[in-house]
């Protein structure tokens, strides 16, 4: 019942508004679009560094693995969550932690927990891995998609989130990205998105710049050319 | 707290003029505030120039977002009904509430139903509006406010000084001493330790909770979808770890393609904190999918009215096109000296004086449309080019014909001002008189000092000048049109 007069007071407003209409213009469709200049990588990276993160560009895949190797040892790991995703398989990421006596948390062994046990686990993690589903050069952005395998806490809980992308998951411009969601079909948006730029952050105390107050406070993204 | 009086900083009060100035007083004798309000200008303000220079033709991105606005009111209940159909399909429930009491209604029943207590809130302006916190702790349930300002203005007791950041009126200091009280030591005044301390505390909240509450920055009609932005990560950590997501958005928050979201984003944190984009832009469409082992169960939104439909049909309508991103505040020379406390309302700054008049009555707020020198920056730095001076005049001119509020001693003043302007005989006579008499006493120092009886609050704080010696048409007369 208050649905329906809700929404006939709603049009009766409406209606009566359009007598104070704003004024229109024309605008070229290409307006707000910003894109990257140069090579898509760089740019990236350059991005990345300016928003309080730290872009490594690698060439192949053993670089890679040596310095998200590097990332490991700067916190000491004991658990990393993980994403399963190809790129993290070609990567070798579950042998690569076995190696090093990580425990290795991802959907496979989470999902078979009752919901306290994989929180505690999940909250326990020291390093979030993760890729992405699109990266977006002229913010430095990472857009992550929530399913199965890419667990929304991975690049949320943990103090540290490395993320490994290459360069075919680079769009120059958010309008690409956007664009990639709609050709995709918007029936078949996930549960979840997150566009992540930069480390967490306040300025909630006198406007000074804090890192790491809710989400990981160091941010690394690895670029594979 | 030194720095905080109960009276109006614990409730929300409506302020009265008095109250307004009292408090503006107190802001200006307050240095650590001024040096925090002083920044928002400076290097905030130098962030946003640099944020803004870095998006081309960025006056017709924002002229973009504004069109998007407008046309989305024009059809607004269209939109709505779109948007609940999307939520419904994706397994979410859409409620409305007429104003905030029903919305806190709603909510209340919605967190009972499940048998939850604890509760986890990420910053929202729209749950201020309608006093959420004090219905749900009215009803037992244990409501933590996770944004870091947001957490310590609910321990201090406070209420938002800024839209965006909401405890911007506290010293370093101060947060320590109010963190230390939870903390049950002396937390250092160091900016690490007082968020790290505060994220050591809201990870186990996080954890516990079973019900997360959010607002919403957008809500996208065609897919349901539900925008949030923050820089810290609580609303992602909301919307990931309780099993309840509860969302209440004012009605006009909706957008209706998701195609329209980027334009909308690429202008916010830009007005807001000079950046390209906030660190976290979340996209939340309904509840969990099969499989996922995060997220929440059950989703819910709740729609808003709360008086929004009384400014749609008005000729304020453009108020609703506000995205709440503070620039106005910041680039207010008024706000920038008193603060957001003064205002009284939930809302502060140049869109709380229109904002705080139209949902909560503007006999009660008059004195807010008058606290603006109509200098224009609000409108200049708003990323969807909200026209608030003349809204601002809008409220002045409706509070003119407000036949309660009319002062008989105004009221007179002005009949006999029209009087004097109408009868020639009579205007030369009077500026005769001012000339003759106080013209010429104060010929030296043609200032003057006080005014008598209801004007003295004009030359209490500058002098008024005073009349001339000689009436122009006298000089005029006299040697004007001889000179050329």
């Amino acid at each position: 019942m208050s649905r329906e007069a809700f929404l006939a007071r709603v049009q009766q407003a409406a209606e009566q508004g359009r007598a104070y209409r704003v004024s229109h213009q024309e605008l070229p469709p290409q307006i707000g679009y910003v894109g990257a200049a140069g090579d898509l990588c760089e740019h990236m990276a350059l991005e990345i560094n300016a928003v309080g993160g730290a872009a490594t560009l690698v060439d192949s895949l053993e670089q890679a693995r040596a310095v998200l190797g590097a990332y490991l040892t700067e916190v000491a790991a004991k658990s990393a969550l993980c994403w399963q995703h190809p790129l993290l398989d070609r990567l070798g990421v579950t042998s690569f932690l076995q190696e090093r006596n990580i425990a290795q948390v991802n959907y496979e062994q989470t999902a078979a927990l009752d919901q306290p046990a994989r929180r505690l686990a999940q909250l326990a993690g020291d390093i979030g891995i993760t890729s992405a589903d699109i990266a977006v050069a002229e913010t430095g952005t990472l857009l992550v998609c929530s399913r199965p395998g890419q667990e929304r806490v991975a690049s949320l809980l943990p103090p540290m989130h490395v993320a490994i992308i290459e360069r075919s998951q680079i769009v120059p411009d958010l309008l690409d990205a956007f664009a990639l969601l709609h050709d995709h079909g918007l029936d078949q948006l996930p549960s979840n998105i997150a566009l992540i730029t930069g480390p967490s952050k306040t300025g909630d105390i006198e406007l000074q710049l804090t890192t790491g107050v809710h989400g990981p406070g160091k941010w690394r993204v690895i670029i594979i050319r | 707290m030194k720095s905080s009086s109960p009276v109006t900083e614990t409730d929300y009060i409506r302020s009265t003029h008095r109250e307004f100035l009292a408090a503006a007083d107190k802001a200006l004798r307050t240095p650590s505030l001024q040096i925090i309000l002083g920044q928002l200008g400076d290097t905030l303000g130098e962030r946003n120039r640099q944020a803004w220079q870095l998006l081309p033709n960025s006056d017709l991105v924002r002229q973009r977002a504004r069109q998007i606005k407008d046309e989305t009111l024009a059809h607004l209940h269209e939109h709505l009904q779109t948007l609940e159909k999307s939520v419904q399909q994706r397994g979410g429930q859409v409620h409305w509430a007429d104003d905030g009491e029903a919305a806190c209604q709603i909510i209340v029943d919605l967190i009972r139903q499940r048998g939850a207590t604890r509760v986890v809130k990420s910053k929202s302006m729209t749950t201020e509006e309608i006093h959420l916190n004090p219905a749900l702790t009215a009803a037992g349930i244990d409501t933590v406010e996770t944004d870091l300002g947001e957490y310590i203005i609910q321990l201090a007791g406070h209420r938002p000084s800024h839209i965006v950041g909401p405890a911007l009126h506290l010293s370093a200091a101060e947060v320590a001493e109010i963190l230390s009280v939870p903390a049950g030591r002396k937390l250092a005044v160091e900016r690490e330790v007082l968020a790290g301390f505060a994220r050591e505390q809201l990870r186990q909240k996080f954890a516990e909770a079973e019900v997360g509450i959010t607002g919403a920055n957008f809500a996208v009609a065609e897919t349901g979808t539900i925008v949030l932005v923050s820089n810290e990560g609580n609303a992602r950590l909301t919307t990931a770890l309780p099993k309840m997501h509860i969302a209440i958005m004012g009605m006009e928050k909706v957008i209706p393609r998701l195609a329209d979201l980027p334009y909308f984003l690429k202008v916010l944190a830009r007005a807001a904190t000079g950046q390209k984009l906030s660190v976290y832009t979340s996209f939340i469409t309904g509840a969990r999918r099969e499989g996922e082992t995060d997220g929440a169960e059950e989703f819910h939104l709740v729609i808003l009215d709360n008086g929004r439909s009384r400014i749609l049909g008005s000729p304020l309508r453009e108020s609703l096109f506000c995205i709440r991103c503070g620039a106005c505040l910041n680039a207010c020379p008024i706000y920038r000296s008193v603060g957001g406390h003064a205002y009284g309302g939930v809302y502060a700054g140049p869109i709380g004086a229109v904002l705080t008049p139209l949902y909560d009555g503007l006999a009660a707020n008059q004195h807010l449309p008058h606290a603006s020198s109509l200098c224009g920056a609000c409108q200049a730095a708003c990323p969807v080019k909200i026209q608030i001076p003349e809204m601002l005049v809008q409220l002045r001119e409706q509070l003119h014909h407000e036949p309660a509020l009319k002062s008989r001693w105004e009221n007179f003043a002005y009949r006999m001002w029209a009087k004097t302007l109408r009868k020639p005989w009579l205007y030369r006579l009077t500026t005769w008189l001012a000339t003759r008499t106080i013209g010429r006493w104060y010929r030296s120092n043609p200032w003057l000092k006080k005014l008598p009886g209801k004007l003295q609050g004009w030359t209490q704080k500058r002098d008024f000048p005073a009349p001339a010696a000689k009436r122009f048409r006298d000089w005029w007369d006299q040697e004007g049109r001889h000179e050329s």
